[in-house]
């Protein structure tokens, strides 16, 4: 069974936000809710990396453990899902999520904090695939219609990648070696082994 | 003496009432299935990821 996972790739991401705005459209996302939105490392500062952040779809995830109502699932392809229905918008997960994924629409007066809203990994929800009430509470079920999430589909730089976590991560471990950074990563050692160092290029040498 | 009596069998009918109150919400509750189940078994039954042309084409476009 394929396993779903995010990765953005912090050297190739342009900080364009068109994967927020692709979210937002798909969905039909409610304003002053963000499901994914770019954030940026030393903003301004030569060197500075962006990165797509959103649900990270956590193997062992926070938000499920803190959940009061238990209406956190995983689903077999691991992909972090909530039911509407049951959620009575406490905000617990939105302090246990370590991504800020959790949204809460805060459209009424004295703070009224509505359903949690997160990113689906456009897998809709408990409703059946397809249907009206789907769509309306956690917008287009992608994943069932053969395709992946909006946002990676729609990155112009493909700096972040969806889908099956052996496939990304091969082709994320390819981007790696071939432009001989990234390797420095936390985890990178556990996930790959070490990488061979390759000798410095002779100056004037074609690579 | 008489209106003793009455009140006797107001008591017991209100005591009746109660009962059979609560034995009716206590089948009730027993026979509602669980919601939370049945969500969960409609979220088995969904089509989920799997792997289509679309796909396909989207991992090769991320090896440029």
């Amino acid at each position: 069974m394929a396993r779903m996972k995010f990765l953005a790739d912090a050297e190739r991401c342009i900080e364009c936000n068109g994967c927020v705005v692709a979210c937002k459209q798909e969905h039909d996302v409610p304003w002053g809710v963000n499901r994914r939105r770019v954030v940026t490392l030393n903003d301004g500062v030569p060197g500075e990396k962006s990165i797509s952040v959103a649900c990270m779809h956590c193997s062992d995830a926070p938000c499920k453990a803190v959940c009061p109502v238990d209406c956190i699932y995983t689903t077999s392809e691991g992909v972090v899902l909530h039911d509407k229905d049951l959620c009575i918008g406490c905000g617990y997960c939105f302090y246990a999520c370590p991504f800020g994924a959790p949204q809460f629409p805060q459209d009424g007066a004295f703070g009224l904090r509505g359903k949690m809203d997160k990113c689906t990994f456009c897998a809709g929800g408990p409703e059946p695939d397809f249907s009206e009430a789907e769509f309306r509470k956690y917008g287009r079920n992608r994943l069932a219609e053969g395709k992946l999430p909006a946002c990676a589909e729609m990155c112009s730089t493909k700096a972040l990648l969806g889908g099956d976590a052996d496939v990304i991560a091969d082709i994320y471990r390819d981007r790696v070696l071939k432009r001989g950074k990234g390797a420095e990563v936390w985890g990178w050692g556990t996930a790959y082994g070490r990488p061979e160092k390759k000798p410095a290029a002779q100056p004037g040498a074609k690579s | 003496m008489k209106s003793s009596h009455s009140k006797l069998s107001r008591r017991n009918f209100l005591l009746a009432v109660g009962a059979g109150g609560a034995a009716a919400t206590a089948a009730l509750v027993a026979k509602a299935p669980p919601t939370q189940i049945k969500k969960k078994e409609a979220v088995s039954g969904s089509k989920g990821y799997h792997l289509t042309e679309h796909i396909r084409k989207y991992y090769s476009t991320t090896k440029v």
